[in-house]
């Protein structure tokens, strides 16, 4: 069974099944890691990039907000005035819808004038030490940017900012051992105050980072559209306070703000130490991600933080391991299909040739009709219709070897029974002919005596006409072959029958074949064929009816291609009866009248001629003619004896 | 002129007698191929005569006798004669020595055609 065709064709099917799989599993999944992972660290990056552009912005909003108020009607002037609830008027208006954490004003060297907050009446004389403040002086311009105020500065501007600055760090990888940060990052702006030309003061404000939700959560909810995988949100961003998270949407373990936990040194060493833009799978806090951190710098270029936004890695390794699964379902579907499909397939094919095989065996068992089935369409139809004519053949052949059997088994009891007739006949036969004729020698005889015996006479020569018809096909003689020219054999025949065809009135016609090769044969015994064959045709014939004789090259019709000549007899004559033409070359089979014929004589020439090697047959239509074909080999090769 | 005819069937020798004794011949029988023997040998030599004999006869057939015949008197014309002829015996005769061949059943005419034209008998039958 397992070198059944069967399974040979599931097997083929499974293979081309198992290599199409694997092949698109490969490349697929190796695809779709490469681009899916590649796109997504590239989104990555512009979300870090879009990120970054809020986080400036933000930094830019303050400013316009400052600069607005600074702007305002009686801003100045209360500043000239030192007009303190106004001022403080302003500055709550202002923080409220910048949303500013702190916000104060300074005058021109810098001592505090007033701020918001709990401490907004400066009694004793402050020097503000928030650098932008510093800088919008020296610029006499307005500034924005990241800054880092100490707990001092911010214990200052509100104590509440100092206690939500401060980030306990776990003792866990804590590199300076205080326990926690203390310092606050804040994204400020300052403006200086004009009047006329003069500065005489400057406003400023902004917004503490550590432990703001707003801008990392808007960056999330923005940039990844509150994107979730799995109950997670697929982005995260975070603002990083040196290495710290001060401000952050990653999530602890525990579901909480992952505040006060720390990138990873990798991540620090590039960005913090480097000053290089970080975009690769990292991990942060318990998960890979795919990451992208920049710097951020304050107003003198110093780096003092990170910004950071990144998305789950899970999403997106997940795509190709969804893939893989799936395409592994795809194949083994597949596999199952190719093998149900290779057994239909299987028994379609096999089907039919199991019935074929069925046949040749019921062949050669020794039937003839063997079942098929219905023939196919294709090749298989070829093959059976094949199959089906090699039996026909084969039928054929067997009832043509069976009749031939018969025909010869018939041919030597009817011989060896008409050489013992012959034998013991012809002596009495001698008697009555002899004393038949000695006696119508006689002068003296009675005209009636002498009509009886001539009688008598030719019924004898009736007899002797029979036994010697009978001899002649019980003759089983030796051929004596000798290379002849059939042409001149068929000439001497027809110069014999000449005369007895002219009394009928039957034209005879001889057309020799040109250039035909010598053939070797015993003359006699062909002669007396040809005799046979014309006198046949004559027997046929009636006045004003042809016979005519051809002679040409041939090549045998059956068996072995062989070079030889073949004679045609044909006549015009009454044809044969279509009942007759299978029994025509019987022994002993006539249709003359009683005394006509003694049915010996095609028998006798069909012997002849198979004995040279050669075939004759015959081809007749009723009152139409009948031909007869006589083929024989260039060079006999004995034959039957 | 003599002739001997050899046949162990009756009536072919009565047959031959009756058609060559009516053309003047002296016609002896003999039925088997001793009995051909004898009636040769009590012939008074060198009486020129004729030999009509049957292939197929029991106990020894014509050929034998032939042979014999031919190694005694060489000059002896045969004439053979049977009721089956076939090739090979018609062969065989002629290689023996014999003169004509003639099938049975045959006329009268038939059979003096052939004796007749044997030259010994030309020569010696003064009918």
């Amino acid at each position: 069974m397992l070198f059944s065709i069967r399974s040979k064709l599931i097997a083929s099917l499974l293979a081309v099944a198992l290599t199409v799989g694997a092949v698109s599993l490969y490349t697929g999944v190796r695809l779709l890691k490469e681009h899916v992972v590649g796109e997504a660290a590239n989104r990555v990056r512009l979300d870090l990039n879009a990120a970054s552009e809020m986080y400036r912005t933000r930094g830019k909003t303050t400013r316009m907000a400052l600069n607005i108020t600074s702007l305002g009607s009686g801003f100045v002037q209360a500043v000239a005035n030192r007009n303190h609830p106004e001022l403080l008027y302003h500055l709550r208006h202002m923080a409220q819808h910048a949303e500013l954490d702190f916000a104060g004003i300074t005058t021109d060297n810098s001592l505090m004038l007033c701020r918001i907050g709990p401490h907004e009446a400066v009694r004793v004389p402050e020097t503000n030490e928030i650098l932008l403040v510093r800088l919008a002086l020296e610029r006499k311009a307005p500034v924005d940017g990241t800054v880092i105020l100490s707990r001092e500065m911010l214990m200052r501007e509100n104590p509440e900012l100092a206690a939500k600055a401060h980030i306990p760090l776990p003792a866990k990888g804590d590199p300076s051992g205080t326990g926690a940060e203390t310092s606050g990052m804040a994204l400020a702006a300052a403006v200086p105050i004009f009047d006329g030309n003069a500065v005489i003061g400057v406003l400023y404000g902004g917004k503490l980072l550590n432990r703001s939700e707003t801008i990392v959560d808007t960056v999330r909810d923005t940039v990844f559209q509150k994107e979730t995988y799995k109950n997670r949100s697929v982005g995260t961003a975070t603002i990083f306070l040196n290495d710290i998270r001060i401000a952050t949407n990653v999530l602890t373990p525990e579901g909480r703000r992952a505040i006060g936990t720390r990138a990873s040194a990798e991540v620090k060493t590039a960005v913090l130490d480097q000053g290089r833009n970080w975009t690769e799978r990292a991990y942060v806090v318990d998960d890979w991600c795919i990451t992208a951190y920049e710097p951020i710098e304050d107003i003198n270029g110093h780096r003092i933080g990170m910004l950071y936004v990144g998305a789950q890695e899970k999403k997106y390794t997940d795509i190709p391991k969804n893939a893989l699964t799936l395409f592994i379902l795809i194949t083994a579907g597949g596999m199952v299909l190719a093998v149900s499909f290779g057994f239909v397939l299987a028994n379609r094919i096999m089907g039919p040739v199991q019935r074929l095989i069925e046949a040749s065996r019921q062949v050669s068992d020794g039937s003839l009709q063997p079942e098929i089935g219905p023939i196919q369409r294709g090749e298989f139809g070829v093959l059976q219709g094949t199959f089906k004519e090699m039996v026909a053949a084969m039928e054929r052949r067997q009832a043509d070897s069976e009749d031939k059997i018969i025909q010869s088994a018939k041919q030597a009891s009817v011989g060896r029974l008409a050489a013992g007739v012959a034998h013991e006949i012809n002596n009495p036969l001698t008697g009555v002919l002899t004393y038949t004729h000695m006696l119508l020698r006689r002068k003296d005889l009675d005209a009636e005596v002498r009509t009886d015996l001539e009688t008598i006479a030719a019924a004898t020569e009736r007899v002797r006409k029979i036994v010697k018809g009978l001899l002649d096909f019980a003759r089983q003689t030796q051929l004596d072959p000798e290379p002849t020219d059939i042409n001149r054999i068929i000439s001497g025949t027809v110069a014999l029958l000449e005369n007895q065809a002219l009394v009928k009135g039957v034209a005879v016609k001889f057309i020799p074949g040109e250039n035909l090769p010598l053939v070797t044969l015993d003359r006699n015994q062909i002669q007396s064929v040809m005799i046979n064959l014309v006198i046949n045709a004559l027997d046929a014939t009636t006045a004003g009816d042809s016979v005519r004789i051809f002679t040409a090259a041939g090549v045998s019709g059956t068996g072995a291609a062989r070079k030889g000549i073949e004679i045609t007899v044909a006549d015009t004559g009454a044809g044969v009866h279509p009942d007759h033409l299978g029994k025509l070359f019987d022994p002993f089979f006539t249709t003359k009248a009683v005394g006509q014929g003694t049915g010996l004589g095609l028998s006798v020439s069909q012997g002849i001629v198979q004995r040279h090697g050669g075939q004759i047959r015959v081809q007749s239509e009723l009152n139409k003619g009948t031909r007869f074909f006589v083929w024989l080999p260039v060079t006999h090769t004995g034959g039957q004896p | 002129m003599k002739i001997v005819v050899v046949d162990d069937e009756e009536i072919v020798l009565r047959s031959c007698r009756k058609i060559l004794e009516a053309e003047g011949f002296e016609v002896l029988m003999a039925t088997s191929v001793d009995d051909a023997l004898d009636t040769i040998d009590t012939q008074n030599e060198p009486t020129p005569f004729l030999l009509l004999i049957d292939v197929k006869m029991p106990v020894r057939d014509g050929m034998q006798l032939m042979r014999i015949v031919k190694a005694r008197r060489p000059d002896l014309p045969i004439i053979v004669m049977s009721g089956y002829p076939t090739q090979e015996t018609i062969q065989t005769a002629g290689s023996l020595g014999a003169a004509h061949f003639i099938a049975k059943p045959f006329t009268p005419d038939e059979l003096l055609s052939i004796v007749f034209s044997v030259p010994e008998v030309k020569k010696n039958h003064n009918h």
